[in-house]
């Protein structure tokens, strides 16, 4: 173990094998921040990249300039990269809905709504002739 | 115990990763992949932002001497781009597994390999045209392939790149109109930057791939998404007419369009000099390199003083 109680690699591996194989940790060199950007107030921050940066302030200073110097920009976010939990790429499988999940979605429903209003505009069908 | 031995392990896995490429689908940062294809990423991707970097230098040069304010601050900007770029291609670079400061160091110390085209001089006002028109086109073309590339880091750092380069090309195009559009002495030297430039950015491609022993693998991997003599060709179909329009000659007196084959034909460039000026023995290479040091060397204090504050600051 190392002195002054830093994350040694072995302390990564230990907080790792507490977690379940489908959460992943970053792989990222310290001073390495993961920049997100907001481009109007209505939309959300989305991940555009990363600084190197000593400190926070430092990264949002180098994010400013990197990501926010021609495009919109209302917020910049940084995070140490190395502080990131995903789930695993090769977990992607777990996103895959188990059972039909057409009833969520209200493009399911057009079709009934078609049939409804047609049958009071539409003509005779081929059947009728 | 396993019962599957670790050279079966690495097949299976190996047959999985080259399945999910075939059907399409992207690699993420830190997910397995065999050590050829890491090797080759890294290759193709430090290559890339090396050349950002020393790409940057030729136009630098003209900072100070940009014929107006408005040339001035729009070329300030594209260099601004360019060494963007090279932050954000080290960075997805890292993270297939080697740090900055060693891709850094390697470049600056001249064991590292950068575009051919950053290797010649920009003489006149009208090299900074032909750059920003023919060298960034020409860069388009590749880039643009590789937004489909199968490293996502890669192709989702080449989109914004892409954006900018548009940029690039967009400034270089009415920095030419105005030149093409100018007083004779300004043809002409235009004319003469073109002359000089051709050469190198027909070399730019590489060499035909029959001549090129990684293309197989890098295109079934998607580290390569067209052949170089098919990239070529699409930037001869986007550019050459640009050169027609204003009048000017192209310096290839052998380039002639094949109608029933849909190409330009042109004459063979030599190809020693793109593998010499490759090997960082070009007419500037040495001085671009030097000039890249002296600055590393100057601004060490900077870097020292960031890593200085975040201590001061703990």
């Amino acid at each position: 173990m190392e002195p002054g109680g830093g994350v040694t690699p072995r302390g990564v591996e230990a907080a790792r094998r507490t977690e379940a194989p489908w959460v992943r940790t970053l792989e990222a060199a310290d001073g390495v921040w993961a920049v997100f950007l907001q481009a109007r107030r209505r939309d959300a921050h989305v991940h555009v990249g990363d600084v190197h940066a000593p400190d926070a302030e430092m990264a949002l200073v180098l994010a400013k300039e990197n990501y926010a110097r021609r495009d919109p920009c209302v917020s910049l976010w940084v995070v140490p990269a190395r502080a990131i939990r995903g789930t695993a790429s090769d977990a992607a499988d777990m996103f895959e809905p188990a059972t039909d999940k057409s009833y969520r979605f209200g493009g399911s429903y057009r079709q009934q709504q078609r049939v409804y209003r047609g049958g009071y505009s539409a003509g005779p069908t081929e059947d009728d002739r | 115990m396993s019962t599957v031995s670790p050279a079966g392990d690495e097949a299976v896995r190996l047959e999985r990763f080259t399945t999910r490429i075939a059907s399409g689908d992207q690699i993420e940062a830190g997910e397995w992949m065999p050590e050829q294809y890491r090797f080759e990423a890294l290759r193709l991707i430090q290559m890339h932002a090396n050349s950002e970097i020393m790409g940057a230098l030729p136009e630098r040069e003209w900072i100070p001497r940009a014929p107006t304010l408005a040339r001035k601050m729009a070329l300030t900007a594209k260099v601004q781009d360019e060494v963007g770029h090279g932050m954000l291609l080290y960075r997805v670079a890292e993270t297939i597994g080697r740090p900055r400061e060693e891709m850094y160091a390697e470049l600056v110390e001249g064991r590292a390999r950068f575009h051919n085209v950053f290797h010649y001089p920009a003489e006149t006002w009208a090299d900074v045209a032909i750059i920003q028109v023919f060298v960034d086109g020409a860069a388009m073309q590749t880039q643009g392939a590789l937004r489909s590339c199968s490293y996502a880091p890669y192709s989702r750092v080449l989109k914004r790149i892409c954006y900018e380069e548009d940029f690039h090309i967009q400034l270089g195009l009415d920095v030419w109109r105005a030149l093409a559009e100018g007083t004779p002495a300004q043809r002409a030297m235009l004319q003469d930057a073109l002359n000089r430039w051709w050469t190198p950015i027909i070399h730019f491609f590489g060499m035909p791939d029959r001549v090129s022993p990684h293309t197989e693998a890098m295109l079934a991997w998607r580290l390569k998404v067209k052949s170089n003599e098919e990239l070529r060709q699409q930037f001869l179909r986007r550019f050459v007419p640009v050169i027609l329009e204003y009048g000017l000659v192209v310096p290839d007196p052998g380039l002639r369009w094949l109608e029933t084959e849909q190409r330009y034909e042109y004459t063979e460039p030599d190809w020693d000099e793109l593998k010499r000026v490759g090997r960082n023995g070009g007419p500037k290479s040495a001085e671009r390199l030097a000039l890249r040091q002296s600055f590393y060397r100057q601004h060490a204090w900077v870097r020292e003083a960031l890593s200085r504050w975040s201590q001061a600051a703990a």
